[in-house]
């Protein structure tokens, strides 16, 4: 059975269709790069993995829960499943260390020292063990996204989705990232990224899934998907943001 | 039978004060338990509850708080209720300074964004818990400087409670002025002692505004 399934899922806002009918399966282990226009549907179907959107047709089952099942506790489901945003969305009031303890405490229950020590363990995943006792406002941009990565995995997630998560960076601070998540891909991480990084899909991504218009329009093995498109619209896409 | 105004007429007026302050601390906190629900109702899930907070803060702000004192004093004595003009203050300020509270501490809720409520529930935090670690913490630092401006409107308002029977300092002044015949001075130093209280409110609003900004 796959991790996540993506069965047809139909999601709109108002008249606007942003999913037209889309499905996906991802296995345990597998990296998938997702990418495409702006406007294309990428974040939304990252974002219905864990049930941040509701849909309007069709199912999301990860892991065999029914995401979109109303009867499905999404809180236990997201700790399953982690999200890194591309604003970061740390919290501003709250130390490096209480950014990344805060849900292990309050929903899991673990107590306030067990939660500092994984708080190190995860900062030194993400190479910030020093920064333990800073507030966000004095890290750089490409530190509190490494942050956010660590808040996420101190919930120990089955899968982890990146929304962009290099756009919001200034150029010189994408590179640190990126090797944080290859990282993860090397210790075995189930990972979906909506990415720009077409360098980084094609050399870390298992498979490249190309969006267009509310659809899965074509997906492969992301070396031979993106060096040998087959539909026209990937190629014009390719093409333009290679240049 | 006017006499001088002296000494002792300043001393009543600053005596006068203790039941401005005292109507003010009950409006206040009356106000701070009705205007935390009305908040919290304002930006629940559940739209029924917005609507009936909303319902709420709407009749409230645009009826004078006047009358709501007049409904508790002189209304329920009519339908043979009677009630001490405490209660009746306490009831009438509460609804008055809940609703306004209310709106000022929805607008403070909501002015953190949405991303912030997102990240409480990508980790799992449920609504309530999203709200008491993530949502009220940065809220309230936004909330300090409208609350204690609506604070300062509260501490004059509370003249108002004079058409029940409360002498505070206002009423106290009028008394004065009616025996000394003296309303400039009279009235100049009851301007002087509302001046007293709100203007060290606004400076210890700003140093504490300053502080915890530090702290984030």
């Amino acid at each position: 059975m796959s991790l996540v399934d993506l069965r047809d899922v139909v999601k709109r806002y108002g008249p606007l269709t942003v999913l037209d009918g889309v499905s996906l399966s991802v296995e345990k282990g597998e990296i998938i790069a997702i990418i495409g226009r702006s406007g294309s549907g990428k974040s939304t179907l990252l974002r219905c993995v864990n049930g941040l959107e509701p849909i309007q047709g069709g199912a999301v089952t990860f892991a065999g829960t029914v995401v979109n099942d109303p009867g499905t506790d999404l809180r236990k489901l997201r700790q399953q499943v982690g999200i890194v945003f591309q604003s970061f969305n740390l919290f501003p009031h709250l130390s490096v260390e209480r950014n990344i303890t805060l849900a292990p405490t309050v929903v899991k229950g673990m107590d306030r020292r067990a939660a500092r020590e994984l708080a190190r363990t995860v900062l030194r995943k993400v190479g910030l063990e020093e920064k333990i006792d800073a507030y966000p406002d004095r890290l750089s941009g490409g530190q509190q996204q490494r942050v956010a990565i660590a808040r996420s995995l101190a919930m120990s997630p089955q899968l982890m989705l990146f929304d962009e998560i290099t756009s919001a960076l200034d150029p010189e601070l994408v590179g640190e990232v990126l090797k944080v998540l290859e990282e993860m891909a090397a210790d075995g991480m189930t990972m979906m990224l909506v990415t720009h990084e077409m360098g980084f899909a094609r050399k870390v991504a298992s498979r490249v899934v190309f969006m267009h218009q509310g659809k899965v329009w074509e997906q492969g093995p992301a070396a031979q998907t993106l060096a040998r498109p087959r539909t026209p619209e990937l190629e014009t896409f390719l093409s333009a943001v290679l240049h | 039978m006017i006499r001088e105004l002296a000494f002792i007429d300043v001393l009543y007026l600053i005596a006068a004060m203790r039941w401005t302050l005292a109507l003010t601390a009950i409006a206040f906190a009356g106000g701070a338990v009705v205007g935390l629900s009305v908040a919290l109702l304002r930006v629940s899930p559940v739209a029924p509850l917005r609507w009936l907070a909303m319902l709420y803060v709407h009749a409230v702000q645009g009826t004078p708080l006047l009358a709501w004192l007049f409904v508790f004093f002189f209304g329920l004595s009519i339908v043979g209720i009677t009630v001490s003009p405490w209660i009746a203050a306490a009831a009438a300020y509460s609804i008055y300074a809940g609703a306004f509270l209310g709106e000022i501490w929805r607008g403070c809720l909501q002015s953190i964004p949405r991303t912030q409520w997102e990240a409480g529930a990508s980790l799992g935090l449920s609504f309530t818990e999203q709200l008491r670690h993530v949502i009220i913490p940065q809220a309230v630092r936004v909330a300090i400087p409208p609350t204690v401006g609506f604070l300062v409107q509260l501490i004059k308002n509370t003249s108002l409670a004079a058409v029940i029977g409360f002498v505070e300092l206002t009423r106290e002044g009028q008394l004065t002025t009616a025996t000394t015949f003296r309303p400039f001075s009279v009235y100049l130093i009851v301007a002087a002692l509302y001046f007293a209280l709100c203007f060290p409110l606004t400076r210890w609003s700003r140093r504490l505004e300053g502080r915890l900004h530090v702290a984030r």
